[in-house]
């Protein structure tokens, strides 16, 4: 299957609320950033946790945000950036 | 920074404003590498699952962060037992209460030194308080030691384990697991090649000089850079590349460090003694997924006439996880 996503595509973390176990840390939730890499399809650990049979197999990227971006009041530098692995499933254009 | 985001849960601090970071890294007990062997062996084993144990860990709610790290590891892992009737509380108790015997010496009272005068070469002999030590001091093992023991135990009855299975696991995370990042950062640094291969392909570099990682993840290597400062952090647990730099130190896994790191690393950095001027970027990586992360720290200089072997001992972890750079 083809991932949805292509290297420096503009995305948005979608900021739903979400139940037991998930990888999207809430801060990054809604922040807008681009995709640095693909990072190959994993089983969704969303669906290991509960363990369920044959997880969806999902794509993995790594996402790049400008950390002005996603902190109010950022102290550092506007150059900063922090780039986190978001699963496919938690990713809208922007 | 936005306070408004919902939290999933106790475990999901990034962003957190929180204390400063004790930068010291204390030493594991035996329990605590116990506990961590058995974890390691379990989800390696696939009776379960990394995610089904970080699942329980989060859902311990305000017990998360009122106990310490290995004793909810722990926790988590005997919750998920019970619920999926690995075993029932009853044989639990058994085993536990068990463990906890064998630990049962009996206690004896020291000799009166003031009364013992006995005869040695055919003249009195006294003794000094010194002559009659304890062979141990200090409180015993944690509870959850004895929890853990328990829970091994009942894997091992079950035959999904062994002993040496959870023994091995100690021993690769003592000798073997720290050296093998420092023997591949030494190479990085004499071999230019290797370097660029490390870069393009972590785990594939790394396998290529026979060091194959017991691993699901892979491997991204980012070089410090005159530009560009990396540090690494998990804000969801202690994500961490174990197989190739060993256990995380405590500070990884603290509150404070996977609370700041994300949102103000130059004072993290600050608190490590690693000062980045304002010209260079910081670039956090949150290994929050299922890469894991090897930073490549320059070589230090003077180092030109150094083999790869002394170039080794020139390693040191904190350098791979980005909070500090070599002189």
């Amino acid at each position: 299957m083809d991932s949805k996503f292509k290297i420096n595509d503009e995305v948005i973390v979608d900021s739903r609320s979400s139940t037991g176990h998930c990888r999207t840390p809430a801060y990054i939730r809604g922040k807008k950033g681009i995709i640095e890499r693909i990072c190959g399809r994993f089983p969704n650990p969303e669906e290991i946790a509960l363990c369920k049979k044959d997880p969806k197999i999902v794509t993995l990227y790594r996402c790049r945000f400008k950390q002005m971006d996603v902190w109010d009041n950022y102290s550092g530098k506007d150059s900063d950036t922090i780039e986190l692995e978001i699963y496919e499933h938690w990713l809208n254009d922007a | 920074m936005d306070k408004n985001y919902l939290k999933m849960g106790p475990h999901d601090v990034g962003g957190e404003e929180s204390l400063p970071i004790d930068t010291t890294d204390n030493n594991m007990t035996h329990w605590e590498k116990y506990a961590n062997a058995l974890r390691i062996v379990v989800s390696s084993k696939r009776i379960i699952t990394l995610d089904e144990l970080r699942y329980h860990t989060e859902a311990l709610g305000d017990q998360y962060f009122e106990i310490g790290y290995f004793e909810r590891n722990c926790l988590s892992l005997h919750n998920i037992c019970i619920q999926k009737g690995i075993y029932d509380m009853e044989l639990f108790q058994k085993i536990k209460s068990k463990k906890i015997s064998e630990f049962d010496v009996p206690i004896v009272d020291l000799p009166d030194v003031a009364t013992i005068n006995h005869i040695h070469d055919g003249k009195p002999h006294l003794h000094n308080v010194s002559d009659f030590q304890e062979d141990e001091s200090g409180d015993g093992p944690p509870d959850y030691y004895f929890d853990t023991l328990a829970i091994a135990q009942i894997f091992i009855d079950q035959g999904l384990i062994t002993n040496d299975d959870i023994a091995l696991k100690i021993e690769q995370f003592d000798n073997v697991f720290p050296n093998r990042g420092k023997a591949v950062v030494a190479k990085a640094w004499h071999d230019n090649l290797f370097k660029e291969e490390l870069i393009k392909d972590a785990k594939k570099a790394i396998s290529d000089i026979g060091i194959e990682l017991e691993t699901f993840a892979d491997i991204i290597c980012m070089p410090q850079t005159d530009t560009v400062h990396h540090i690494v952090v998990c804000t969801l647990c202690s994500c961490y590349p174990r197989t190739l730099l060993g256990m995380p130190p405590s500070w990884y896994k603290s509150r404070s460090y996977r609370s700041r790191v994300v949102h103000e690393p130059r004072e993290v950095l600050a608190e490590f003694g690693t000062i980045v001027p304002e010209s260079k970027e910081i670039k956090v990586h949150d290994s929050n997924a299922d890469m894991r992360y090897l930073i490549l720290p320059p070589r230090p200089s003077n180092t030109e006439d150094l083999s790869e072997q002394e170039l080794s001992k020139l390693v040191e972890r904190d350098y791979l996880v980005g909070v500090r750079l070599p002189k």
